[in-house]
């Protein structure tokens, strides 16, 4: 039997506070936490994401815990409590349950295996309508203008010393679309993967305070007053669907088979995308599925995967250059792909009759309906009357698309 | 040079699929337009008070289809 200053002692031993004061870096994540908390809860910034993201960095950074996602070497070793090193590769999902906690069971069979990415895709497919595209063809070629952002980061990352795997998905950031973003760094440098679906995210919920940012400095008020309305009036679109319901069908199928037959790589993610519209615009026959994987599939893939990800912020993997790095590029990424898709409605205006606000080019990245969302509300800013949600859509969903695209080939090269 | 031929691949390679995705749902909408009937959209019924008829049946869900609005009044 001890002292009772022993006892003390060992109390003092088990509770995480003795390994917080031993190593004080963990405040810092805390920080980063609560700051993420805050922008999830008090100002609403994509709070499904952003809420369980930072509370996985919380609960990840309890020492003891084990609820922080182990990060394996780049052979794939990792250290077991005997001091041996083992291939996490080799390891059954039960092992690495006991060895490294359930959060590892999680990351390893569901994020790691690439499984939730494409089951978000397909969540997020069923919630999406193709029409305003649809309506809006042509605005749909700003989707793929705002993929510039991701190969420019790309070749700058591989100038600074980046391997082009870790190269490219940095870049992939600047598609603002958080499932490809992890798709393909799970696919090319699945060590990054923490950082880089952090600042995707991150990026995604700071849509409104980025997409102003560079609009302001590269649009005039004149550009930004164009009311598209009034272009279609003195434009009119030579084309009128008759039967948009059978469109919305077939063009799921359609694109589907495109993709794939040229792209086989996007497919995971365009594939699950178009399905999840597919039996969305079935209707009823469908429907069934459709609530299923809009609703409870969907809310299920966003909690475990916000978890996960954010479980992978451990403050010893969190906290290194390479990591700040890979916060700063993708923020470049970020704002290059909005500017990218502004200068290319610039272009545009200059040999066309028909003038585009250049909001819809802002919007050529993904971010499903948010950006739309702050151009629309920047554009009602200039004029009251002026709503560009419609157009900014076409182009939004078309960047979904483009991005997925993007995101494709460069697995198919890289990985 | 390895970085620059991967964007231009990249971004050849988006730039087609949406062209394609693009010509490829306008022929779409044409062979529709041709073959497939136009949707028949049942139309509204017309009415001069829709904020009104919107209480109504608000307050008949509540009720049962017991309740009836008498009057209503502007508060500010």
């Amino acid at each position: 039997m001890g002292s009772i200053g022993d006892i003390f002692q060992r109390l003092y031993d088990m509770t995480a506070i003795s390994s917080i004061i031993a190593d004080p870096s963990f405040l810092l994540m805390y920080l980063i936490a609560f700051g993420l908390l805050y922008l999830g809860v008090v100002k609403h910034y994509e709070p499904l994401l952003l809420v369980p993201i930072a509370f996985g960095v919380l609960i990840a950074n309890f020492p003891g815990g084990e609820m922080g996602v182990i990060q394996a070497d780049s052979q794939g070793l990792v250290p077991l409590a005997d001091g041996t090193m083992e291939s996490i590769w080799d390891m059954p999902l039960h092992k690495i349950a006991h060895e490294f906690g359930i959060m590892n069971y999680l990351y390893y069979a569901l994020i790691k295996s690439g499984l939730l990415p494409p089951i978000i895709f397909m969540g997020v497919g069923a919630l999406t309508d193709f029409g305003p595209m649809l309506r809006n063809l042509k605005l749909a070629i700003f989707g793929a203008a705002a993929q510039f952002g991701i190969f420019a980061v790309l070749l700058v990352s591989l100038a600074i010393g980046f391997t082009p795997q870790e190269a490219a998905s940095l870049g992939i950031i600047g598609g603002a679309d958080g499932p490809t973003a992890i798709f393909t760094t799970i696919k090319l440098a699945p060590h990054l993967l923490g950082p880089i679906a952090i600042a995707a995210y991150s990026y995604m919920a700071l849509v409104p305070v980025i997409i102003p940012l560079v609009v302001k400095a590269l649009c005039s008020e004149k550009e930004l007053k164009i009311n598209m309305k009034e272009q279609d009036k003195l434009y009119p679109q030579n084309m009128e669907i008759k039967n948009m319901r059978a469109v919305k069908i077939i063009f799921p199928i359609a694109v589907t088979t495109i993709v794939a037959l040229l792209v086989p790589t996007a497919v995971p993610l365009i594939g699950m995308l178009m399905f999840g519209n597919l039996i969305k615009e079935i209707g009823a026959d469908t429907s069934r599925l459709f609530q299923t994987a809009s609703n409870g599939l969907m809310n299920t893939a966003t909690i475990f995967l916000g978890l996960c990800v954010g479980a992978t912020m451990t403050s010893d993997a969190f906290l290194n250059v390479k990591t700040l790095g890979i916060v700063a590029g993708g923020f470049c990424a970020f704002a290059l792909s909005i500017a990218s898709g502004i200068c290319m409605v610039k272009v545009w205006n200059l040999i066309s009759k028909k003038k585009i606000n250049p909001l819809v080019g802002a919007t050529g990245l993904s971010a499903v309906p948010m950006a739309s969302r702050v151009c629309n509300g920047i554009s009602t800013k200039y004029d009251p009357k002026n709503h560009v949600l419609n157009y900014c859509m076409a182009s939004n969903i078309a960047g979904v698309i483009g991005s997925a695209v993007a995101a494709g080939v460069l697995i198919s090269f890289l990985g | 040079m390895f970085g620059l031929q991967l964007m231009l691949i990249g971004m050849v390679t988006v730039f087609a699929i949406l062209l394609i995705v693009i010509y490829g749902s306008r022929f779409l909408v044409y062979v529709i337009n041709k073959f497939v009937p136009a949707e028949v959209v049942a139309a509204k019924e017309k009415s001069d008070n829709v904020p009104m008829d919107v209480l109504q049946q608000a307050v008949s869900q509540i009720t049962g289809g017991k309740g009836h609005i008498v009057n209503v009044t502007k508060l500010s």
